[in-house]
């Protein structure tokens, strides 16, 4: 990596200082939360590994339909309780809390049922593949103030993002302008399977009846992203696509997507995806009167203009060079104090820990404030006026570790499905207001 | 004979009802609200720190006159020696919240919180101090009382002043400097990754708005 002087600043791990005398080493225990997972296919299963990692994340129940998902899944967390039957396993009372990690098309059923067993809920992204099964889970998590769900945009739980975001805020980028993100990975997207009668189940992804295409799988992270970065919803949609080169294995889902999305105040974002090609893998940019921010998975660079107010802490930052562009690393955790160290000048670790990982860790976490709240509070007041205990959980609220909540995975969810919708028929769809609110 | 002796049951179950009645109406009840607060102060080597909670539990135990009679002089618990209102009240450590989930983790094991889940005080003697004001309120209150952290059982003087609400209900406010060290919690001196370590300063102070009403 090419230094271009300065002191790099890096969140590294040091070894802990040597305790002064009569100091205490509290580390805090967090409170377990039992969960059950609910589909046990590949992103189950590192769903499962992730929650294995975590001390408080004890798994109680694994359900899926298919005998080699649910044995497999099983294998991860020997443990629990196996289910093929989800209705079995929301009637233990044991699981505290669901997530659901089945195909895209297939969640509202579980997470209704879930909500509706009192179960605290993480139900992956996108929620759904049509506005009304989506707006149908928004509205029954939104029904249950009682119940901690959480859509799985990682992203709003990453450490490196959210503190991304935070610094955006401070103004650096200037005026807004565009963005562009891509995801760009030569891969088949089809499931193999010896058995023929599970290759259509496997496979929903190519299919535009059961999948919300690149841009609804995939793409959702970006735009969800793209919306959190403007505060805003886009006001209209256009897009084009193409299956070029996977199209002789009956597939009808495009290999090829790019959607334009328009922002208000002018600001529009370029999505566009490939499964046919590699070059450049993901990557986001955001460009502002004042600096450009690039993303590339979970690592951040700002590249200034020669006009933009100083900051103050150039001289400190770790700076890449990109052809002929230097970004200056943006990054968690990174303070001066680490920047004097030798071992945070040789370090290039970004974190340690896994977006999936901060999401899962916060959703139990949330998870057991909100019902240790709901309970503390019933058991000191009573049931009492719904008011009170509403008042009372906006303030708790605010204590929430970072996460998506139900409107930020509807209005990801709704971006994405009209995006590509625009890209299936080719053309400009307006997006009222509407579309993203809520009753 | 029969006879008489059913007039007889029929009368000691009324004499009994009376009774009851008589014991019940010589105390009201005034239980916890929402819209209560707690907050404990504290210092530390980078920042001062609070944290906050909304949960008080408990309920204030006096002779009906506290409602009617606004100077409290007929409130005998109130005013004479050696009598004393019944309150007790507990907070749970899990619902005071700093902001950052690992400070209350912290918070939480340093108070013991597996073993000893509530901060707990028993009140033992509460006078009126000063004059009443026509209105009944405020008043203030020299307190007594034995307050148990994380186990550890101090007795607790302070200050508590009662306000009466518009719509009936009684607010208790105040607040006590305590030390750590006093309930044998040592003060936390965590070590986050890439900064000195922290060291926790002794002192605390714990403040209370107890928001009651009386009990239906």
């Amino acid at each position: 990596m090419t230094m271009l002087g300065g002191v790099p600043i890096l969140a590294a791990e040091e070894k802990p200082a040597a305790a002064p005398e009569g100091t205490t080493n509290y580390k805090g225990e967090t409170p377990p939360v039992n969960v059950g997972v609910i589909g046990c296919g590949a992103w189950g299963r590192e769903i499962l590994k992730t929650l294995s990692t975590i001390t408080f994340a004890p798994v109680v129940a694994v359900c899926d339909h298919y005998p080699a998902y649910l044995r497999r899944g099983a294998n991860l967390v020997p443990k629990a309780e196996k289910y093929a039957d989800y209705k079995e396993l929301l009637a233990n009372k044991d699981v505290q809390a669901v997530i659901v990690a089945t195909p895209s098309h297939l969640h509202k059923e579980f997470v209704l049922a879930a909500l509706k067993a009192g179960k605290h809920v993480y139900c992956e992204a996108p929620l759904a593949t049509t506005i009304d099964d989506a707006r149908a889970i928004a509205t029954a998590a939104k029904k249950h103030p009682k119940l901690n769900f959480q859509p799985g945009l990682q992203n709003r739980s990453d450490k490196q993002i959210v503190n991304l975001i935070k610094f955006v805020r401070s103004g650096v980028v200037g005026t807004n302008l565009c963005g562009r993100a891509q995801f760009h990975k030569k891969m088949s997207w089809r499931i193999a399977t010896s058995n023929p009668e599970r290759e259509a189940e496997m496979n929903w992804r190519l299919m535009n009846a059961t999948s919300g295409g690149l841009v609804g799988e995939l793409g959702v992270h970006q735009l969800d992203i793209a919306n959190w970065f403007y505060s805003a919803t886009p006001v209209s949609a256009e897009g084009v696509g193409a299956l070029s080169h996977y199209k002789d294995d009956g597939r009808d889902v495009f290999d090829n997507v790019s959607a334009t999305l328009r922002y208000p105040n002018g600001i529009y974002f370029n999505y566009e995806a490939t499964i046919a090609n590699s070059f450049d893998g993901e990557m986001g940019m955001f460009f502002g009167s004042d600096a450009a921010i690039m993303m590339r998975e979970r690592r951040a660079w700002m590249f200034k203009e020669a006009d933009a107010p100083a900051l103050g802490w150039e001289v400190y930052a770790k700076k890449d060079q990109f052809y002929k562009e230097s970004g200056m690393v943006l990054k968690a955790g990174a303070t001066k104090q680490d920047a004097q160290t030798a071992k945070a000048a040789a370090s290039d670790v970004v974190d340690e820990k896994s977006g999936l990982q901060y999401a899962l860790e916060n959703f139990l976490i949330n998870s057991y404030n909100l019902g240790a709240g709901v309970k503390d509070f019933l058991d000191t007041y009573g049931e009492g006026s719904e008011d009170d205990l509403k008042a009372f959980l906006k303030e708790q609220g605010k204590n929430r570790e970072p996460a998506a909540d139900y409107q930020d995975g509807y209005e990801a969810t709704a971006t994405a499905i009209k995006a590509n919708e625009a890209i299936l028929k080719e053309g400009k769809l307006e997006m009222g207001k509407e579309w993203f609110q809520l009753a | 004979m029969k006879l008489k002796t059913t007039y007889w049951t029929w009368g000691t179950v009324a004499a009994l009802t009376l009774a009851v009645a008589a014991q019940a109406a010589d105390s009201v009840r005034l239980t916890s609200k929402p819209g209560s607060k707690v907050s404990i102060d504290g210092t530390s080597s980078i920042h001062e720190w609070t944290v906050e909670g909304a949960i008080i539990k408990g309920a204030f135990e006096v002779e009906p006159e506290f409602l009617s009679d606004k100077s409290l002089k007929s409130v005998k618990s109130l005013t004479t020696d050696g009598a004393c209102p019944k309150a007790e009240i507990s907070i749970p450590i899990r619902s005071l919240k700093s902001g950052k989930q690992k400070m209350d983790e912290i918070m939480q094991e340093a108070m013991k919180a597996t073993e000893h889940k509530e901060i707990v005080y028993k009140l033992t003697a509460m006078k009126v101090k000063g004059d009443v004001p026509a209105t009944g309120t405020p008043v203030k209150f020299d307190t007594k009382g034995d307050l148990t952290i994380a186990g550890a059982t101090q007795p607790c003087e302070m200050e508590v002043t009662m306000n009466r609400l518009d719509d009936g209900k009684v607010k208790f406010i105040g607040e006590k400097k305590l030390k750590m060290t006093d309930f044998k919690i040592a003060p936390p001196s965590p070590q986050i990754p890439g900064m000195d370590r922290i060291t926790t300063g002794d002192d605390i102070t714990i403040k209370f708005e107890w928001l009651t009403a009386p009990a239906k």
